[in-house]
Protein backbone atom coordinates (compact mmCIF):
# COMPACT_ATOMS: atom_id res chain seq x y z
CA UNK A 1 0.00 0.00 0.00
CA UNK A 2 1.90 2.75 1.36
CA UNK A 3 5.66 1.07 1.40
CA UNK A 4 6.95 3.29 -1.05
CA UNK A 5 6.13 6.92 0.22
CA UNK A 6 8.79 8.71 2.23
CA UNK A 7 6.46 10.92 3.65
CA UNK A 8 4.24 7.72 4.93
CA UNK A 9 7.80 6.30 6.42
CA UNK A 10 7.99 9.49 8.30
CA UNK A 11 4.98 10.18 10.01
CA UNK A 12 5.08 6.61 10.69
CA UNK A 13 8.30 7.12 12.48
CA UNK A 14 6.69 10.02 13.98
CA UNK A 15 3.98 8.19 15.55
CA UNK A 16 6.05 5.78 17.33
CA UNK A 17 8.20 7.93 18.90
CA UNK A 18 4.99 9.88 20.08
CA UNK A 19 3.71 6.74 21.60
CA UNK A 20 7.05 6.32 23.22
CA UNK A 21 8.11 9.79 25.21
CA UNK A 22 3.93 10.40 25.35
CA UNK A 23 3.88 10.15 29.24
CA UNK A 24 7.04 12.01 29.82
CA UNK A 25 5.74 14.68 27.50
CA UNK A 26 2.35 14.49 29.59
CA UNK A 27 4.10 14.48 32.99
CA UNK A 28 6.67 17.25 32.01
CA UNK A 29 4.08 19.47 30.73
CA UNK A 30 1.92 19.30 34.00
CA UNK A 31 4.30 19.91 36.28
CA UNK A 32 5.60 23.14 34.44
CA UNK A 33 1.69 24.78 34.68
CA UNK A 34 1.34 23.93 38.15
CA UNK A 35 1.49 27.49 39.89
CA UNK A 36 2.67 26.15 43.13
CA UNK A 37 5.79 24.55 42.47
CA UNK A 38 8.94 26.50 42.68
CA UNK A 39 9.98 28.14 40.06
CA UNK A 40 13.34 26.88 39.53
CA UNK A 41 11.93 23.35 39.10
CA UNK A 42 9.55 24.68 37.01
CA UNK A 43 12.67 26.17 34.51
CA UNK A 44 14.18 23.09 35.00
CA UNK A 45 11.38 21.07 33.87
CA UNK A 46 10.75 23.34 30.65
CA UNK A 47 14.19 22.81 29.68
CA UNK A 48 13.58 19.24 29.96
CA UNK A 49 10.92 19.31 28.03
CA UNK A 50 12.72 21.16 25.17
CA UNK A 51 15.32 18.55 25.11
CA UNK A 52 12.44 15.57 24.07
CA UNK A 53 12.71 14.99 20.60
CA UNK A 54 11.02 17.30 18.32
CA UNK A 55 9.05 14.33 16.17
CA UNK A 56 7.48 13.03 19.57
CA UNK A 57 4.84 15.65 19.64
CA UNK A 58 1.82 14.85 18.99
CA UNK A 59 1.47 17.94 16.61
CA UNK A 60 3.80 16.74 14.18
CA UNK A 61 2.09 13.88 13.08
CA UNK A 62 -0.30 14.19 10.07
CA UNK A 63 -3.34 11.42 9.63
CA UNK A 64 -2.62 10.56 5.78
CA UNK A 65 -4.48 8.09 3.68
CA UNK A 66 -3.19 4.65 4.15
CA UNK A 67 -3.42 3.74 0.58
CA UNK A 68 -2.35 6.73 -1.14
CA UNK A 69 -0.21 8.82 1.43
CA UNK A 70 -2.44 12.13 0.58
CA UNK A 71 -2.09 14.23 3.47
CA UNK A 72 -5.94 16.35 3.14
CA UNK A 73 -8.72 14.88 2.37
CA UNK A 74 -8.84 12.05 5.01
CA UNK A 75 -11.52 10.73 6.78
CA UNK A 76 -10.79 9.54 10.33
CA UNK A 77 -13.31 6.97 10.56
CA UNK A 78 -11.83 5.28 7.29
CA UNK A 79 -8.28 6.17 7.62
CA UNK A 80 -8.73 6.89 3.82
CA UNK A 81 -8.59 9.89 1.33
CA UNK A 82 -12.22 10.81 -0.20
CA UNK A 83 -10.66 9.64 -3.76
CA UNK A 84 -9.51 6.27 -2.64
CA UNK A 85 -12.80 5.93 -0.41
CA UNK A 86 -15.17 6.66 -3.78
CA UNK A 87 -13.30 4.18 -5.47
CA UNK A 88 -13.40 1.60 -2.86
CA UNK A 89 -16.92 2.26 -2.30
CA UNK A 90 -18.11 2.26 -6.06
CA UNK A 91 -16.82 -1.09 -6.28
CA UNK A 92 -18.75 -2.62 -2.87
CA UNK A 93 -15.44 -2.83 -1.18
CA UNK A 94 -16.12 -1.23 2.05
CA UNK A 95 -19.17 -2.90 4.34
CA UNK A 96 -22.03 -1.21 4.96
CA UNK A 97 -21.19 1.54 2.89
CA UNK A 98 -23.92 2.49 -0.25
CA UNK A 99 -24.87 5.43 -2.12
CA UNK A 100 -27.03 7.78 0.14
CA UNK A 101 -30.56 8.79 -1.01
CA UNK A 102 -33.24 9.94 0.97
CA UNK B 1 -31.48 42.41 56.85
CA UNK B 2 -28.84 41.13 58.36
CA UNK B 3 -30.93 37.78 58.34
CA UNK B 4 -30.61 37.63 54.87
CA UNK B 5 -26.91 38.13 55.21
CA UNK B 6 -27.12 35.55 57.82
CA UNK B 7 -29.06 33.55 55.75
CA UNK B 8 -26.68 33.44 52.94
CA UNK B 9 -23.71 32.98 54.85
CA UNK B 10 -25.48 29.72 56.07
CA UNK B 11 -26.30 28.75 52.46
CA UNK B 12 -22.74 29.04 51.36
CA UNK B 13 -20.92 27.05 54.35
CA UNK B 14 -23.70 24.53 54.20
CA UNK B 15 -22.87 23.94 50.15
CA UNK B 16 -19.11 24.36 50.45
CA UNK B 17 -19.32 21.96 53.16
CA UNK B 18 -20.89 19.58 50.85
CA UNK B 19 -18.61 19.95 48.14
CA UNK B 20 -15.55 19.42 50.29
CA UNK B 21 -17.20 16.15 51.72
CA UNK B 22 -17.80 14.90 48.56
CA UNK B 23 -14.31 15.47 46.97
CA UNK B 24 -12.67 13.75 50.08
CA UNK B 25 -15.39 10.30 49.76
CA UNK B 26 -14.84 10.00 46.30
CA UNK B 27 -11.47 11.35 45.85
CA UNK B 28 -12.01 14.52 43.73
CA UNK B 29 -9.43 17.34 43.27
CA UNK B 30 -11.38 20.47 43.97
CA UNK B 31 -10.23 24.06 42.26
CA UNK B 32 -12.18 26.67 44.16
CA UNK B 33 -9.90 29.79 43.19
CA UNK B 34 -9.76 28.47 39.43
CA UNK B 35 -6.34 28.74 39.22
CA UNK B 36 -4.14 26.83 36.67
CA UNK B 37 -3.85 23.71 37.78
CA UNK B 38 -1.56 20.52 36.44
CA UNK B 39 -4.87 18.19 37.48
CA UNK B 40 -6.83 19.07 34.03
CA UNK B 41 -3.97 17.33 31.12
CA UNK B 42 -3.45 14.64 33.46
CA UNK B 43 -7.04 14.15 33.84
CA UNK B 44 -6.76 13.44 29.97
CA UNK B 45 -6.74 9.81 28.88
CA UNK B 46 -3.79 8.34 26.71
CA UNK B 47 -3.88 7.80 22.86
CA UNK B 48 -0.55 6.99 22.05
CA UNK B 49 -1.44 3.53 21.13
CA UNK B 50 -4.08 4.40 19.18
CA UNK B 51 -1.90 7.00 17.05
CA UNK B 52 0.78 4.38 16.73
CA UNK B 53 -1.58 2.21 14.96
CA UNK B 54 -3.33 4.08 12.59
CA UNK B 55 -1.12 2.54 9.50
CA UNK B 56 -1.53 -1.56 9.03
CA UNK B 57 0.87 -3.28 8.82
CA UNK B 58 1.95 -4.60 5.77
CA UNK B 59 1.39 -8.48 5.07
CA UNK B 60 3.80 -8.69 1.84
CA UNK B 61 6.71 -7.38 3.77
CA UNK B 62 7.14 -10.32 6.12
CA UNK B 63 7.38 -12.33 2.59
CA UNK B 64 11.07 -12.45 1.86
CA UNK B 65 10.31 -13.39 -1.47
CA UNK B 66 8.00 -10.38 -2.51
CA UNK B 67 10.15 -8.04 -1.25
CA UNK B 68 13.32 -9.41 -3.61
CA UNK B 69 10.84 -9.21 -6.81
CA UNK B 70 9.53 -5.52 -5.38
CA UNK B 71 13.43 -4.65 -4.59
CA UNK B 72 14.85 -6.22 -8.12
CA UNK B 73 11.74 -4.08 -10.23
CA UNK B 74 12.66 -1.07 -8.62
CA UNK B 75 16.24 -1.72 -9.55
CA UNK B 76 15.63 -2.57 -12.93
CA UNK B 77 14.01 0.46 -13.39
CA UNK B 78 16.54 2.86 -12.23
CA UNK B 79 18.76 0.92 -14.62
CA UNK B 80 16.25 1.46 -17.74
CA UNK B 81 16.09 4.87 -16.55
CA UNK B 82 19.90 5.53 -15.77
CA UNK B 83 20.55 3.87 -19.46
CA UNK B 84 18.27 6.42 -20.91
CA UNK B 85 20.04 9.28 -19.13
CA UNK B 86 16.91 10.41 -17.13
CA UNK B 87 18.66 8.90 -13.54
CA UNK B 88 19.11 11.15 -10.51
CA UNK B 89 21.87 13.68 -10.65
CA UNK B 90 24.95 13.82 -8.92
CA UNK B 91 24.96 15.28 -5.52
CA UNK B 92 25.32 19.21 -6.11
CA UNK B 93 24.10 19.12 -9.34
CA UNK B 94 20.41 19.11 -9.40
CA UNK B 95 18.34 22.04 -9.76
CA UNK B 96 17.64 23.15 -6.34
CA UNK B 97 21.01 22.92 -5.20
CA UNK B 98 22.58 24.33 -8.51
CA UNK B 99 20.59 27.30 -7.42
CA UNK B 100 21.38 27.42 -4.09
CA UNK B 101 25.69 27.44 -5.03
CA UNK B 102 25.45 29.85 -7.80
CA UNK B 103 23.64 32.11 -5.80
CA UNK B 104 26.50 31.76 -2.99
Amino acid sequence: MWQDEPKCIKDHNRRLLAEKFELKRNLYKAFIRDPELPSELREKLTAKLSKLPRNSSFTRIRNRCVFSGRPRGVYEFFRMSRIVFRTLANQGMLNGVKKASW
Amino acid sequence: MSGVGLRRLLETAVTQGVTEARARIFGHVLNPTGQRSPHKLLRKKLIGDKVSQWYPHDVTKDDPLVMAAREQERLSKLEMLKRRGKGPPKKGQGKGAAKRNKGK
